[in-house]
Order: C-alpha cells, then structure tokens, then sequence
C-alpha cells in the first residue's frame, strides 16, 4: 500500500497538536508539587502506577515517536533526494521509531508493575 | 540512444539542483526570516529528537530501583543538567509556536491574495503576519526560558 506524502503531512500535523497537549500535561505532573519533590523515586512510581497517567505517558511516547521520526525522514529527503536514499531513510525512520516506541513502553509496562514484579 | 541522452541529461539537471547540500539548506542570506524561522525548526526538530531518545534512556532507569534512579538524577539534576532542560524549554516552545504558524500556512491561512509580480518582486506570501508568527514564536521561547530558570534555579 503506498500513502501519499500529503496524508504522512497530515499523520505529522495531528501527532503535533495531540503531543502538544499530551506533553503539556505531563509537564504540569512535575509542576504540582517543588520541581525536586515531584522527581523523587517514590513520586515518580506513584505516577506509572496510576493507569489514566501512564496511558498518558504511553500516548506521549508514540504522538513524539511518530512525528519526532517523520521530521527526521522529511529533513534527510530534503538534503537529497534517489530512490536508494529515500527507501533507506524511510525504513531506517520507521525501524527507529519503532524500537524507541519498544523501549518506552518496555519501562512504562515495568514501572506500572504491570510486568515482572 | 535517445533514452539513454535523456536519462543522462536528467541526472546532470539533479545534480545541479542538489549541488549545494547542506550548506544551502543552513544559508539564510537568501530569503531573510523566513528562512532562519525555516531552519530553526529543522534544527530545534533534531535536538528535541535527540533529547526525546535520552529522555527515555534516563527513565529507563527505574526498572532498575530506586538506588539506579538517584544515580541517573545525580548526572541530570546539575547546573549543566538544568542548562540543557532550558535549552530545551526553550527548543520546544519555539518549535511549537512555529509550527502551528507553519500548519496554518500549509493550510493556506495567512498567505494573502496572489497579485501582480511588480519590482522589487517580494512575495505576497512573505508578509507581516508572517513574520509576526516567527517573532511571537522567539519571544514565547524566550519567555518559557525565563519561567523554567525560575524553577529550575529556584534552590541553588
């Protein structure tokens, strides 16, 4: 299935404003309480333990993910442009982002206690 | 043959399109702000990439217990540490100002009417609004810089 570059712009679009809001909360988390308090082990645990966060937390990581790699791909086919480069940088965007979404979620899930407590 | 003169007229015509690389995409002699707003961007875009991979490199450590944590906090919780978070307050900020002007634009919101190309040519698209969008953008940057150095420096 190919998908056109101006539906990968409006994919890039909407993963914008949502991480906009997304982030913005997940800043407000660290403001509620003295910036060092709010970075305290137990206070960060307490976070991934509450579910409605970290279903936040997992939605930040792949909103940023996404359009983070997209502009990463938009950036490198700018600078040249064959179709050796552009398969490449568009498989090397994808593998990336999606390991980082991997990792991410890795942490979310074991920090929940969802995992191998 | 013909093809083949074709093919190897094209790939001269690509390369002299390409013949600048990097240096002509950082150049903002050129096209005034516009152009800085347009790289700027780009480069805000990779340093937040970049801090968005450590960010989840360093809370990673979590899994790792609570002694792991403290550790990783001791490496960011500096006055170095805290530069690069203002760094990128500010990087983020930026990046989203300008891109809700640039979704905008691309949405054809605030381009003005097309008119008659009369010397000294400057493109109608390239105006006030524009141009206060890009600034709105710097001062916002700069603003969230300022509130996240009271925070973050609050205790020193």
């Amino acid at each position: 299935m190919q998908i056109r570059e101006s539906q990968i712009m409006k994919i890039h679009y909407i993963t914008a404003i949502g991480a906009l809001f997304v982030v913005a909360v997940h800043i407000l988390m660290r403001l509620i309480m003295p910036f060092d308090m709010s970075l305290e082990y137990g206070n960060v645990i307490a976070n991934y333990h509450n579910i409605p966060y970290a279903i936040l937390l997992e939605s930040v990581l792949v909103l940023i993910a996404i359009h983070g790699f997209n502009g990463l791909r938009v950036i490198l086919l700018e600078l040249r442009q064959s179709k050796a480069w552009e398969d490449g940088v568009t498989i090397l965007t994808i593998v990336a982002m999606m390991g980082v979404i991997a990792y991410g979620t890795r942490t979310i899930i074991v920090a929940n206690g969802l995992g191998f407590e | 043959m013909l093809q083949w003169r074709e093919n190897t007229e094209m790939e001269k015509m690509s390369d002299r399109n390409n013949r600048e690389g990097i240096k002509g995409w950082l150049n903002p002699g050129r096209f005034g702000w516009e152009r800085v707003a347009y790289w700027l961007q780009r480069l805000t875009g990779v340093g937040l990439l970049a801090y968005f991979v450590g960010h989840i490199y360093e809370t990673s450590s979590l899994t790792q217990g609570p002694d792991a944590w403290t550790a990783m906090l001791e490496l960011t919780q500096t006055p170095m540490g805290h530069l690069i978070l203002l760094l990128v307050i500010g990087m983020s900020t930026y990046h989203s100002a300008n891109g809700i002007r640039l979704i905008f634009t691309h949405g054809g919101k605030g381009l003005g009417k097309p008119g008659r190309p009369d010397y000294p040519y400057d493109a109608a698209s390239l105006n006030y609004r524009q141009k206060s969008g890009i600034w709105i953008a710097l001062i916002l940057a700069a603003a969230a810089m300022l509130y996240g150095a009271s925070v973050l420096f609050r205790g020193n």
